[in-house]
């Protein structure tokens, strides 16, 4: 399994598709920072927040590198869906890991991060992008060509989940569990991450992440 | 698609499905290879080791062929040296060594289908599964295609193949199941189709369809010289 990670990893970094992302992660952080030095659980909190679409999307745009013939050869060389899924949600993570740690380290070369409180900002912020890594990687898988079948349709997917999410997630809302906790989780984060609050949104995000996946794995095994 | 289908490959056996575009041949195929899940019933005892050859490569891959196929070597379980060894085994005895570095997607379609059965022959599948293999394949090729079935089935192995071109008949004992109306068959002697290519003289064409049609014969095509 480890080969078709490599496999697929080799794939989205060839195509020069990885980019993009990569791009807009730089034109978001640089909006968060450029302003000025900001304190850590505030820029942190909301840079996850932001990051959420572009790990989705970068995900998708991994998913969706491969030919759907190459992922059938894929699926019969790794000796199942099973493997094949889990092998995609691998590779897709390294990425996705990858874009945070940028996102984490960047401010700090930037000197962008000052405050009284540093170290529990950084705890704070750590937890939030990782927070949601789970949940934008899987709504990437969700919204791939495998999983709904054609390019339109995914990118609809992944938008309308994606404003569905900062709608949901405004402070007020009456269904923020509906969508994953970017929003909360920023707010969570600016406000010193309370154990209440804490627990809360891990177990949204935790709960939305085993909903996608399972949405994800239902779909693909549908599509075969 | 499919209904009420009920069969199985021995060890050692070839089986061809035959029948016309669009009848469910690559549908049974992906079935045998657990590409697709019967919405009744089940595919059992399914070798671990599958080679799935596609109807058409996927040549749209950001890869050399080698690098590609080296890579696909790897996802099959062989280790670096085995999978070098393997690749340029087949690329060579399939005329392919001097294309291994080409990028996939600058290859024709004929040198594309033959990275494809690379890729499934690399790591001795116990279940060959080919569909339509002989597609775009260039004449040296195409009789390359009986000798790995009878490899294959050497081994014990087992061979699945798909034709809608009576290609079959070139292949060693093998078994031919006809799909028509999504109902599996398995025909008589009498009743297998074979394709015979004949030379005729350009001026005589036109009688020699003729005859063949009167003699209750199918024509395929006719190919005029460019």
């Amino acid at each position: 399994m480890s080969a078709l990670v490599r496999l697929r990893l080799a794939a989205f970094l060839r195509t020069g598709r990885a980019l993009a992302p990569l791009l807009t992660v730089l034109v978001v952080l640089g909006v968060i920072y450029g302003g000025g030095e900001a304190q850590a659980a505030e820029a942190y909190g909301f840079s996850a927040a932001l990051l959420f679409p572009v790990v989705a999307w970068q995900t998708q745009i991994l998913f969706n590198v491969e030919p759907d013939t190459q992922r059938q050869l894929s699926t019969v060389a790794v000796r199942g869906l099973a493997r094949e899924i889990a092998a995609g949600l691998l590779a897709a993570l390294v990425p996705a890991v990858t874009l945070v740690a940028f996102a984490l380290a960047l401010p700090w070369l930037l000197g962008g991060i000052t405050g009284p409180s540093v170290a529990s900002g950084v705890v704070a912020g750590v937890w939030a992008h990782l927070l949601l890594v789970p949940p934008a990687l899987l709504l990437g898988a969700l919204a791939s060509r495998a999983a709904v079948g054609n390019a339109a349709r995914g990118l609809a997917v992944l938008t309308g989940c994606t404003v569905l999410a900062f709608v949901v997630g405004t402070k007020g809302s009456p269904v923020p569990w509906l969508a994953p906790p970017l929003l909360p989780t920023a707010r969570a984060t600016v406000d010193g991450l309370a154990p209440g609050a804490l627990t809360l949104q891990t177990a949204v995000a935790a709960a939305w992440a085993a909903v996608a996946l399972v949405g994800y794995v239902t779909l693909r095994r549908r599509n075969t | 698609m499919l209904r009420g289908v009920e069969a199985s490959v021995a060890a050692g056996e070839a089986v061809a499905v035959v029948g016309r575009n669009g009848v469910g041949k690559s549908t049974l195929l992906k079935l045998a290879a657990g590409l697709l899940r019967p919405q009744r019933g089940a595919v059992r005892d399914r070798p671990p080791r599958i080679g799935y050859v596609p109807e058409r490569f996927p040549a749209d891959q950001p890869f050399t062929a080698r690098r590609y196929l080296m890579g696909m070597a790897a996802v099959h379980g062989l280790a670096p040296a085995d999978a070098a060894r393997a690749v340029g085994e087949w690329a060579a005895r399939l005329h392919f060594d001097g294309l291994l570095d080409h990028s996939l997607a600058e290859l024709s379609k004929g040198s594309a289908q033959k990275v494809g059965l690379i890729q499934g022959l690399v790591h001795r599948p116990d279940l060959l599964i080919l569909d339509e293999p002989w597609e775009g394949l260039d004449a040296t090729t195409r009789m390359e295609i009986p000798m790995v079935v009878a490899e294959v089935l050497a081994r014990g192995g087992r061979v699945l193949i798909s034709d809608h071109l009576g290609e079959v008949s070139s292949l060693p004992d093998v078994r031919t199941w006809e799909l028509a109306d999504g109902v599996l068959s398995s025909p008589t002697v009498d009743a297998v189709e074979c394709v015979i290519e004949v030379a005729v003289a350009a001026a005589d064409v036109d009688a020699a369809l003729a005859d063949l049609r009167a003699a209750g014969h199918r024509v395929l095509g006719v190919r005029t010289p460019s």
